[in-house]
């Protein structure tokens, strides 16, 4: 029983996650709106936040680079890495 | 007559280091990435700025991007400003990315501490047709703002700006945005009212900045970035950037001003000569000419060269190229363990180790701090050209690609080291992300560049004058005499003080192709500073300057002294990487030890370096010696326990961490 219950748990989940797209997945030069970061490491959130990117910024990927993104933030524009992107919700 | 403290805080790269420097009139580290500075330092305001009876003190911090520290070098910018009570801030704000750099401007605006603006950059905000109305930002914010460009030397606003930090001292200051009373244990709390910040600064943003092109459009810019940055030729572009800057250093603009120079040492040497006379002790001649005069002047003579080398360094640094590098080597950092963060203090450790080494403390996770402090004196430092030049010119024709070919054996140690490393400590599994600004890219200025290419001459110079003008002459005289204080006689040099002292290590070395005690005694000056290298083996050989002022070459006739130094090319190949590949100078390893605040790390990182040095050039010698005459050099087979044993104790370290590994990971599951 438990296990059934579990199991819907998690298949709602993953049609949930399917649902939402990360910043790897972002067509390049379109502009999104930061829906969520998802990562447990809080400090790095909130340094994120210092740079401003967090949920209800704006986001453009530039160009893929070197298994890398070029992402334009607040003026700025930001070299990061495939994982930081995948944890970027949009 | 007073004086008032003053404190330079900004975001990262938004010019607070040049602002310094054109304020104080030092000369310190910038480069167009940001990160650069990781300690504050001081300096007064040069009297040509300063009109008023007051001294001013400045202070250079570190860039952070707000109040609440992320990384060290944020920690020491909000730690002052909070604890010192400066008189004055001066708030730096990078006048092409207003909406981020205000949110920090808000947060200095609470400290009840007069702030001035300094809109910087505000040169590069007319060429994208972005206009700012400074006196409505100043009247929104409550403080004076005043529009510099710290890069230019003439009507660049930092009089006035001078001007008004004197005028506001004293000042209440008062903060334009109202952050109510806020419970920092609750995070959602202090969430919401950062998030209520950054509104308030948007709203200031969207009265004061008009701006025509969006910073998110597509620019020449990011086209450039795509092919510099591509992940195919990055490498090969990066590669053939390195070998230019090599040829012209070394091969074609190098030779000759080193030419000129080296001239003038031979004059000198000849004064001196003539001034000595016939009369004076053989003796102590031969310390003064061939000890002092003749290893100091070997040394200096390839000052030329290092000062154009870091010329173009210089440039390549202030285009913004190296950020770029950065980008490029990220994924195999990566792979190893290592983030795009320990890239900076390896570009850095191109100059001097010693800085690349200390900006490793920018780096939060423990391993990977210690890890890249470890591997950074692995890049070919400032002091380690001249012996490059060296040996390049002596039996390599002045290859341009073998500098260049020394940089990338560098990296690739430092990619395996961190992939063996990884391995030891067992934290295999462990991932970070890697987020970087990237700078603009500009055209470097040249004054620049002649700037940090004559503090590196004066630097050099410095230490030519004193660690290895005090090395030669100590080798001269250890090689003069024997352990009786005889003078040793001609054909027994062997039994001099150095010769005795030399000789175990050199046997040590016969497997690797040079096992001669006068290369062992050179390799190990070397470790007093890099430099040493060349003068000792100027020294011992007799050879008062290498370069030759007839011919346009490097190395006075290559062939003769490659003849002197008795060595096949690929022997010196392998000692040339030797020396640049073992444990870095005492200075560097002085710097290791502080930064990894650890002793077993700071052994095992010594051990390590010398077992990566030793390998290395084994299989140079050897496998090279087998390539050019199709067999194995001398004594392959001791050489070969000593390489096996290094590996297998490197083996079964790396067979412990991965246990390790694996139950940290059972345990975590």
């Amino acid at each position: 029983m438990e296990s059934v219950i579990m199991s819907r748990v998690f298949n709602r989940k993953k049609r949930l996650d399917a649902s939402v797209m990360n910043l790897a997945q972002a067509n390049i030069n379109t502009e999104y709106v930061i829906k969520d970061i998802r990562t447990k490491d809080r400090e790095f959130k909130n340094f994120l936040f210092t740079l401003g990117c967090y949920p209800g910024e704006k986001v453009t990927v530039i160009s893929a680079l070197a298994e890398n993104y070029v992402i334009s933030l607040k003026d700025a524009k930001y070299c990061i890495d495939k994982d930081l992107a995948k944890a970027i919700i949009i | 007559m007073g004086s008032i403290r003053v404190a330079l805080a900004g975001n990262p790269n938004s010019g607070k280091t040049t602002l310094f420097n054109a304020l104080t009139g030092r000369l310190e580290r910038v480069g167009n990435w940001a990160g650069v500075t990781i300690e504050k330092k001081e300096g007064y305001v040069k009297k040509s700025l300063n009109k008023t009876d007051t001294q001013i003190m400045v202070v250079d911090l570190p860039g952070a991007y707000s109040m609440s520290p992320f990384t060290s070098e944020e920690s020491i910018a909000s730690d002052y400003v909070k604890n010192e009570n400066p008189d004055v801030i001066i708030n730096i704000v990078d006048a092409t990315n207003l909406s981020r750099s205000l949110f920090f401007t808000t947060q200095l605006l609470e400290l009840s501490i007069p702030v001035v603006i300094a809109l910087n950059k505000s040169d590069l905000t007319r060429k994208k047709k972005t206009k700012i109305n400074v006196d409505r930002l100043s009247e929104l914010l409550g403080c004076p703002v005043i529009e510099t460009v710290s890069t230019k030397s003439r009507d660049n606003g930092l009089e006035e700006l001078v001007y008004k930090v004197v005028e506001v001292k004293g000042n209440a200051q008062i903060a334009p945005f109202d952050a109510e009373e806020v419970d920092m244990s609750d995070k959602s709390s202090v969430e919401a009212s950062d998030k209520k910040r950054y509104e308030f600064v948007k709203g200031i943003v969207s009265q004061v900045e008009n701006r025509q092109i969006s910073s998110s459009a597509q620019t020449i810019q990011d086209s450039i970035d795509r092919i510099l940055a591509n992940k195919w030729l990055g490498i090969p572009i990066f590669a053939v950037v390195m070998w230019v800057v090599f040829s012209i250093s070394q091969t074609y603009v190098g030779p000759f001003l080193a030419d000129i120079f080296v001239g003038w040492i031979d004059l000198f040497y000849a004064w001196v000569e003539r001034l000595i006379g016939e009369g004076a002790s053989p003796v102590l001649t031969s310390i003064l000419l061939d000890g002092i005069i003749g290893g100091v002047g070997a040394v200096v003579g390839f000052l030329p060269l290092i000062m154009l080398l870091f010329f173009l360094l210089a440039l390549l640094e202030d285009c913004g190229y190296m950020a770029r590098v950065a980008v490029v080597m990220d994924p195999f950092f990566k792979k190893v363990g290592l983030s795009g963060k320990s890239i900076i203090p390896m570009i850095l450790g191109t100059g001097c180790a010693i800085p690349g080494v200390m900006a490793t403390r920018t780096i939060k996770n423990d391993r990977q701090r210690r890890t890249t402090a470890m591997l950074t004196p692995f890049m070919p430092c400032g002091a380690k050209l001249p012996v490059i030049a060296l040996f390049s010119g002596a039996f390599f024709n002045d290859a341009a690609w073998v500098g260049t070919l020394m940089y990338f054996v560098g990296i690739a140690i430092i990619v395996v080291g961190a992939l063996l490393v990884s391995r030891i400590t067992g934290e295999k599994y462990s991932r970070s992300f890697f987020i970087m600004e990237l700078p603009e890219y500009k055209f470097p200025s040249i004054k620049r560049a002649v700037v940090s290419m004559l503090s590196r001459a004066k630097a050099f110079i410095i230490k030519a004058g004193t660690i290895i003008l005090l090395c030669n002459a100590a080798v001269q005289i250890m090689q003069t005499f024997n352990w009786k204080f005889q003078v040793v006689a001609e054909g027994a040099e062997n039994t001099s003080i150095l010769a005795s002292i030399a000789t175990p290590f050199a046997i040590l070395l016969i497997p690797l192709g040079f096992g001669v005690w006068q290369l062992a005694a050179a390799s190990i000056t070397g470790f007093i500073a890099k430099e040493n290298v060349v003068g000792t083996i100027a020294v011992l050989y007799g050879i008062t300057n290498f370069i030759d002022t007839e011919e346009l070459s490097l190395v006075s006739d290559g062939a003769s002294v490659a003849g002197i130094l008795g060595l096949s090319s690929v022997a010196a190949l392998a000692y040339l990487m030797f020396n640049l590949f073992t444990p870095p100078c005492f200075a560097a390893i002085g710097a290791m030890n502080a930064e990894m605040e650890s002793k077993k790390w700071l052994l095992g990182a010594i051990a390590f370096q010398f077992g990566m040095g030793y390998t290395v050039a084994f299989i140079t010698y050897q496998v090279g010696t087998l390539i050019t005459t199709g067999s194995f050099g001398i004594a392959f087979i001791p050489g070969l326990i000593i390489v096996s044993m290094i590996i297998g104790c490197i083996a079964f370290l790396v067979k412990k961490g991965n246990e390790r590994a694996e139950k940290n990971l059972a345990l975590s599951v």
